[in-house]
């Protein structure tokens, strides 16, 4: 007899507001990986476009790094994602190995065993879950809206990044509540539970 | 800079000290004038620690002058470590007032004839050489210490910590920063050990009543200077990246390549790699000493500004910001994911005197050797005190990766020439992999850095396509950088120049403007040419052969996950590099 599955439970929804710039102790965890859902059968720059609101101008301007399951990615538009995809962003980075790693450049011919072929191809309608990795500039860029508007993530993530940053973390917070309920910020790390995703917002106060 | 200072360690009655002028070295400055002065007056084949050594300090040759950037200073000598020509590279404030001070280089030659220990004292009117004992195995924190006491905290310091009074092939030379602190090192090839084999502890530099170096057109000199620091600015590198988050911002960029070398090159990404990542290590230092903490220069003049301030959990100084090179040796390398035992390692490496990336190196193949468990920072940390305090052990770790290899028997070290490799994996970016193999230094990811090798044109057009791409991208790399290497700027402002042609324009002309003729992007390419021709001439005289020019095997059998690859470039191929 087939035992049935217990549905997943409902992500458990963190907010927090911070003072000013305090926002961005959390932005590290962006370099970790949010959980984006959208639309299937999308190019790179589609998918990000409509699922987690970058523009194509940015896409081109300031990420010049990508990365498509752990791959130099150079071509955007055309290379489609599929489910379960890891994408990472980049700005511009520094050394040799920031310029052969840039999308397109020069010295691109250095890496050519860790690029990225491109290609690919999934069902148009379904929607796919991407892990989005944000590194430096573009954390920092794209943090405040994402955070802002809320990010989902596994809970052990967010249980792991919280407990390893200590007590600086919570500097400059103002409040939190945990799926509605407002609560210390002491009692945060021990509400949230490894195996049930979070939609952690977290919001700037002026 | 128109004089020399020659300092006779071994003279009969104690140190001599001579000023000549620079003569045929004229128009020479940072790389250019050392490995001018090693390969001529440096018998190739005699013992690195011996009298017939000699260590050259050169300021670049705009250093002392108001140019941006223009603060770092080159140091070099025949190599303790490979064996071969070496000039290893740092910041700090001592190089800025060598220049002002009018020395193109100071020399250290010969070899005192008894163990005393020497400081030396540099100012416009007098060089004063004192034996002075109680600087004896002093950490290179304490000698700047007692150097502040004793002088003010207006001069600057060169000194060596006990690893170069061991004379290990690991030991770094230490200049002070802003803050009067020893965190600026020349750390490659042991130059440390030549300094202390001089009986060298301490240069202490004084610049009062000296101005800075005038260009020969002045106007056009203040125009470019200006240029070039707006384009530095508005470069997303060099105005934005570095300075917010330093060169450990490439942390997180290699993890995700599987290009990151991991537990001594076995893996090529890091589980852990973003509790050490350049963001993570920006936002703790911001959080523990204020806005701002991870933003700051290696010297005056500085306007990239990559460096920051480490502070521990209490919020206290432990040391400047560990670069990427140094998070990754002590931390990935060694498995370990925890940014305040870095930090701490860092620390001690610039106490004691030591290169990171070596040591870094070294501690990964001593754990593989079993010494102690990959991810153990407080064994890490235990390991690096045995080189300062000279037990046994430290005295093996405190000679490299390749000494401690050798005597633990691993088979997986990676070294090229005896030097240790820095932080990418070259079965990831396989053109860095040839530039380690190749380059006259031993495996040195700064010997071919300088990315401008396409604004210069050197050797023609790159098919980007062609296997033998990766040969001559590398060629031209080395070339571009011993040429930026001469000039005493910063490797850093090489990005603003690939991308934006006005920027080299402006170096060109600050150049050209200072020393009174116009500069072309072909002078520069015959400048770097000229440099690697003596440096290779002088290897091949050390012995050095092409079947020298090679990583170390494994790297062509092991697969590097995640990627399993190897490194595939031939070697009939690596030794078309030098073949112009």
């Amino acid at each position: 007899m087939k035992t049935p599955t217990q549905p997943s439970p409902a992500p458990m929804d963190l907010s927090l507001t911070m003072s000013g710039s305090a926002v961005s102790r959390f932005f590290p965890i962006l370099g970790e990986g949010l959980l984006v859902r959208g639309p299937g059968a999308e190019s790179v720059e589609g998918f990000l476009q409509k699922a987690a609101g970058v523009s194509p101008a940015y896409l081109k301007d300031v990420v010049q790094t990508v990365f498509l399951d752990g791959r130099a990615l150079d071509d955007c538009s055309t290379t489609v994602l599929g489910d379960g995809a890891v994408l990472a962003l980049s700005a511009a980075m520094p050394g040799l190995a920031g310029a052969v790693l840039r999308r397109g450049g020069f010295y691109a011919a250095m890496r050519r065993p860790i690029s990225h072929e491109g290609g690919g191809a999934a069902a148009a309608g379904a929607e796919i879950t991407v892990t989005l990795k944000l590194f430096n500039l573009v954390a920092r860029d794209l943090g405040p809206g994402l955070l802002g508007r809320g990010i989902l993530l596994p809970g052990s993530r967010l249980k792991d990044f919280i407990a390893r940053q200590g007590r600086w973390i919570w500097k400059g917070c103002r409040g939190a509540t945990v799926d509605g309920r407002r609560v210390g910020v002491e009692e945060v790390p021990g509400l949230i539970r490894p195996g049930r995703e979070v939609v952690l917002t977290v919001a700037s106060e002026q | 800079m128109e004089k020399i200072l020659r300092i006779n360690m071994g003279a009969d009655g104690g140190p001599k000290v001579k000023t000549e002028p620079v003569g045929s070295y004229a128009g020479m400055g940072g790389r250019a004038l050392t490995s001018a002065i090693v390969s001529k007056e440096v018998p190739p084949t005699c013992h690195p620690l011996s009298e017939d050594n000699k260590l050259v300090i050169a300021p670049g040759l705009l250093s002392g002058s108001a140019a941006a950037m223009s603060g770092r200073i080159s140091v070099g000598c025949k190599s303790p470590l490979t064996g071969g020509i070496k000039e290893a590279n740092s910041g700090g404030q001592p190089s800025q007032m060598i220049g002002r001070l009018g020395y193109a280089a100071i020399v250290l030659e010969g070899k005192p004839k008894d163990d005393a220990l020497y400081r030396v004292y540099i100012n416009k009117d007098k060089v004063e050489i004192k034996a002075d004992k109680s600087l004896k195995m002093l950490g290179n924190y304490a000698v700047a210490e007692k150097m502040k006491a004793e002088y003010g905290d207006k001069v600057s310091c060169i000194s060596i910590g006990p690893a170069g009074e061991m004379k290990m092939a690991a030991a770094s030379v230490a200049f002070t920063d802003m803050e009067f602190r020893p965190t600026r090192h020349a750390g490659r090839g042991g130059v440390g050990a030549v300094m202390g084999s001089k009986g060298v502890k301490v240069i202490v530099v004084d610049d009062a009543g000296c101005k800075a170096r005038s260009p020969k057109d002045a106007e056009k000199f203040k125009e470019a200077n200006k240029a070039f620091v707006a384009g530095l600015r508005k470069h997303p590198v060099t105005g934005q990246g570095l300075p917010t988050y330093g060169t450990n911002v490439l942390t997180n960029v290699l993890n995700e390549a599987g290009a990151y070398p991991t537990k001594n090159f076995m893996w090529g990404r890091f589980d852990g790699c973003s509790k050490i990542s350049g963001e993570t290590q920006a936002e703790t230092e911001n959080a523990r000493g204020g806005e701002g903490s991870a933003t700051h220069g290696c010297h005056r003049g500085c306007v990239i500004r990559c460096s920051g301030t480490f502070y521990d959990k209490d919020g206290h100084y432990l040391t400047k910001q560990p670069e990427y090179e140094t998070v990754w040796a002590h931390g990935g390398n060694c498995g370990i994911d925890d940014l305040d035992a870095i930090a701490m390692l860092d620390r001690l490496d610039d106490d004691y005197g030591l290169d990171t990336i070596e040591m870094g190196a070294t501690i990964g193949v001593a754990m593989e050797a079993g010494i102690a468990k990959f991810g153990d920072a407080q064994a890490a940390i235990n390991l690096v005190k045995e080189v300062g305090k000279g037990t046994p052990l430290g005295r093996i770790l405190g000679n490299g990766a390749a000494v401690t290899g050798r005597v633990f028997g691993v088979e997986r070290v990676p070294v090229v020439k005896g030097q240790a490799m820095p932080a990418y994996d070259p079965r990831g970016v396989q053109g860095i992999g040839v530039t380690y193999a190749t380059t006259t230094q031993g495996a040195d990811h700064t010997a071919g850095y300088a990315v401008t090798a396409n604004i210069l044109g050197v050797g023609g057009k790159v098919d980007a396509l062609k296997p033998e791409g990766q040969i001559e991208l590398s060629r031209n790399l080395q070339i571009a950088t011993a040429a930026i290497d001469s000039t005493g700027m910063c490797l850093f402002i090489a990005f603003a120049i690939l991308d934006q042609p006005d920027t080299f324009q402006a170096l060109l002309d600050l150049l050209g403007s200072f020393g009174g003729r116009k500069l072309t992007g072909d002078d520069v390419v015959g400048l770097g040419k000229s440099i690697l021709k003596m440096e290779r001439e002088f290897n091949a005289k050390a012995g050095f052969t092409k079947e020298m020019d090679r990583l170390p095997d494994y790297f062509k059998k092991e697969k590097l996950p995640p990627h399993n690859v190897t490194f595939m470039v031939k070697d009939s191929d690596l030794d078309q590099v030098f073949n112009w």
